[in-house]
């Protein structure tokens, strides 16, 4: 096949199929709630036990405490994925906080964040007092 | 004789077959899901491996001719040949695949496949960027030093290829019981996607579910505990990028990390997913293991014999 057409056919129907997508509606994020938070942890940690969940506002990401210590779930398109946090970066962003981790699979999370949930989260994941 | 490139003649035949995969799931309400950035990112990654292939597809090929040049057999192009060569190029799949989960060097370039939570049709397409740098090309010497052309061994690689892409659907459930104990079928494959501890590490596969019973394996699809798709932890990225280099970055980070042993950095390398020297990570087997204390009545069941 020549390469002009392999490219047109490529590039057409990559394009073609994620507009269909979207337009079906299938862009959309379903917003997080504890029980989809604590599903989505213990998928990925089922030795640690959630002691308290609080979901953002947002419905994007929650803030997951247990014994071992805390982390977070978050939403990844219409799935979510959850990662213990070890003395993580973070900066305060105008929408939230932005957690960079050294996590080449997850190289940073993008919270969306109340102010009064940015002092909390904040003070939960660096063990600083609020 | 002339083999031409399956895989890019089959294009147009993978975009109607996910129109049509999705139009069933739409309609129907039932069979799979799709998301647009997880099929956005599945898409990039099969564009980014035919490209992959363009560019570094003489390394393999300048090794096989070169091998080629060095035996003296030459088993011709009959049918019975061509057909013989699929049979053995799907035995040496296997291992390829096999080598795929179980060392962390090819891991690396393997585990973009299984990086989707989705499981359609166009995760069949999230394919590696970075095959060559495996050097599994190694696997596919025995056959052009027995005499299949290198030519026919990669135009029987892509049917190979081809042929894995049906499977990746849950649209079809089951199919009849003499093709479910022969071929590899959604059923098997869903288990091979599947990253419950039951499920890690079986149903290697391409065309032929013989190996995996052969080679102890095979695990069945169980109603009971269906498969969850995605990795044992999961991206938090849709960037192909990261989604093609990132275990490869972790090896790196790995490996140069102060204070480790000389056998400890290889292992890093090339032991298997998830061996870290102070016990911090999980490998399969030791997933399997915490599964079994939670749950010990699953000892014995099908994944934990």
């Amino acid at each position: 096949m020549p390469l002009s057409v392999l490219l047109i056919l490529v590039a057409g129907g990559i394009g073609g199929i994620a507009l269909v997508l979207h337009l079906l509606g299938l862009s959309r994020i379903p917003p997080l709630t504890e029980g989809r938070a604590r599903a989505g942890w213990l998928r990925e940690y089922p030795d640690a036990v959630p002691e308290q969940i609080s979901v953002a506002a947002s419905g994007r990401a929650a803030l997951v405490r247990t014994a071992q210590g805390a982390g977070l779930v978050w939403a990844v398109g219409a799935d979510t994925t959850a990662r213990r946090l070890i003395a993580p970066r973070l900066t305060d962003t105008a929408q939230g906080l932005q957690v960079r981790l050294r996590d080449p699979a997850a190289p940073h999370i993008t919270l969306r964040l109340t102010d009064t949930e940015r002092q909390t989260w904040r003070a939960a994941l660096t063990g600083e007092p609020t | 004789m002339i083999y031409p490139d399956v895989v890019q003649l089959a294009v147009p035949f993978f975009i109607v077959a996910i129109a049509v995969e999705l139009a069933w799931i739409v309609i129907k309400g039932r069979g799979g899901r799709y998301e647009t950035r997880d099929a956005l990112t599945s898409l990039l990654m099969g564009a980014g491996n035919v490209a992959s292939g363009i560019l570094l597809g003489f390394v393999a090929y300048g090794f096989f001719m070169w091998l080629w040049a060095l035996t003296p057999l030459d088993l011709g192009n009959s049918l019975w040949v061509i057909a013989l060569c699929f049979v053995l190029d799907d035995l040496r799949y296997y291992w390829v695949h096999r080598f795929g989960h179980r060392i962390r060097w090819v891991w690396a370039s393997h585990v973009n496949h299984h990086s989707s939570q989705h499981y359609n049709l166009t995760t069949a397409l999230r394919q590696t960027w970075t095959g060559t740098f495996t050097f599994m090309m190694i696997v596919r010497a025995p056959l052009i030093l027995l005499g299949f052309h290198p030519a026919m061994v990669l135009f029987v690689g892509g049917l190979n290829l081809i042929y894995q892409f049906w499977i990746h659907t849950e649209a079809i459930t089951r199919l009849p019981r003499w093709v479910e104990a022969v071929m590899n079928t959604p059923s098997h494959h869903r288990v091979h996607h599947g990253r419950n501890a039951r499920y890690l590490d079986a149903n290697y596969a391409g065309v032929f579910i013989i190996w995996d019973r052969m080679f102890g394996t095979f695990v069945p699809e169980l109603d009971s505990d269906r498969p969850d798709y995605g990795l044992v932890q999961n991206l938090g990225t849709f960037n192909p990028l990261r989604v093609a280099f990132h275990e490869w970055i972790g090896i790196w980070r790995d490996v140069t990390q102060p204070g480790l042993t000389v056998s400890e950095r290889l292992k890093y390398a090339f032991a298997a997913p998830g061996y870290s020297h102070d016990g911090s990570r999980d490998t399969s087997q030791a997933i399997k293991a915490k599964h079994l204390a939670r749950s010990p009545d699953d000892a014995g069941t099908p994944g934990f014999s």
